[in-house]
């Protein structure tokens, strides 16, 4: 059961990554903001999760386009390492692709609000089958919408988002479907000094993050030790200059209701780096 | 002497308003929140051809471009420029250099 466990928890990370052009977005969650036009986003990030004995951790490149001034796609490739009670596995993690386009916008002077849908698919190139596993050997599709206001002090969000794991039946290669998933996100931002163009620009940012994911079936019988509700809180910073972005945040779990015999979310942590070219 | 003097620095200045080369933008820009954001604005109209600089006054909305002399810029275009970019432009004015 301990290897169903970890096979659960791999994919969890990329639920909060792959967010399409991020920068001024919250750390945990995804916000409006796309790419302009013709512009390419390097993005560099590590994830780390810890939840009782299992820890799970992702190295990921993201590479993102600006197909116009309000949609962007780009690929997602994460190096994920995942350690449980007695075993531990490292190596290339299920490609993502995504996409968000901003279908709403309304600029004020010094203003912006936005509303935007999102759409992320995770392949099946991550090895299922070792121990503990790499990949979900499903194609998942994430769905989500956001909304987001900014101004030169204050920021706001919130999105809610839906995980579908697996097409069709959902079933892996050993018969386990996992429980798609819910998701939804308030976040807040504050700017404590006031923005110069190419001078240092520092965010703080406090986001409170909800799960629920529903129970997982094995051969089609429902596995106890599986599905969950978990609320986060997450502080979290970012930092830019010009065309480069730092953004970090841990995520600090504040209520669970878990099913069956299941460790709770230790933290979670974030650490990313941006460029637009 | 004196009046030689006063003539040629008149002179001099007069030369140097006259072959002062190019004219300044100054757009005004809804949406300019951050200055991260910003840089979509700057990338799309440093590559303009005949843009020499562009600056920012996030706090007015402002986007200074500064084009050289005999470079005229539309404000169609500099209006899908900023779109590109994912902003607003509201209005534009433009002074001689």
């Amino acid at each position: 059961m301990k290897s169903f466990q970890l096979f659960l928890a791999v994919g969890t990370l990329s639920l909060f990554w792959g967010g399409v052009a991020s920068a001024h977005d919250p750390v945990f969650s995804p916000g409006p903001h796309v790419l302009y036009k013709g512009g390419v986003e390097v993005h560099v990030g590590a994830d780390r999760e810890k939840a009782g004995q299992e820890r799970q951790s992702e190295l990921g490149l993201e590479l993102t386009y600006g197909l116009t001034g309000d949609w962007a796609a780009g690929i997602a490739l994460p190096y994920v390492s995942v350690k449980g009670a007695t075993d531990k596995n490292s190596g290339i993690g299920d490609l993502r692709l995504f996409t968000k386009y901003r279908f709403w916008r309304k600029d004020s002077l010094g203003r912006q609000e936005s509303a935007a849908v999102l759409l992320n698919v995770t392949s099946t190139n991550g090895d299922d089958q070792a121990n503990p596993p790499l990949g979900s050997g499903t194609t998942d599709a994430l769905l989500g919408f956001t909304y987001g206001y900014e101004s030169l002090t204050w920021y706001r969000w919130t999105s809610i988002r839906y995980r579908h794991n697996g097409e069709k039946s959902g079933e892996n290669s050993s018969g386990l479907r996992r429980g798609d998933r819910w998701l939804v996100d308030f976040a807040l931002g504050y700017r404590p000094t006031f923005p110069v163009y190419l001078k240092p620009d520092t965010v703080w940012i406090l986001e409170l993050n909800g799960e629920r994911g529903q129970r997982a079936e094995l051969n089609g019988s429902t596995l106890a030790n599986t599905g969950s509700s978990e609320w986060f809180i997450s502080p979290g910073i970012f930092w830019t200059q010009r065309n480069f972005a730092v953004k970090a945040g841990v995520q600090l779990p504040i209520a669970s209701d878990l099913n069956g015999n299941q460790a709770e979310s230790d933290y979670r942590a974030k650490l990313e780096f941006e460029w637009h070219l | 002497m004196k009046k030689l003097i006063l003539l040629t620095v008149v002179s001099l200045f007069w030369s140097a308003t006259l072959f002062a080369a190019g004219t300044q933008y100054n757009l005004r820009v809804d949406g300019l929140a951050c200055p991260f954001c910003a840089y979509g604005i700057e990338k799309k109209l440093i590559k303009t051809e005949g843009v020499e600089s562009v600056s920012f006054d996030l706090e007015k909305g402002l986007v200074l471009v500064k084009a050289k002399e005999g470079v005229t810029l539309t404000e169609a275009q500099l209006k899908k420029l900023v779109d590109d970019a994912g902003f607003t432009l509201r209005s534009m004015s433009e002074q001689p250099l």
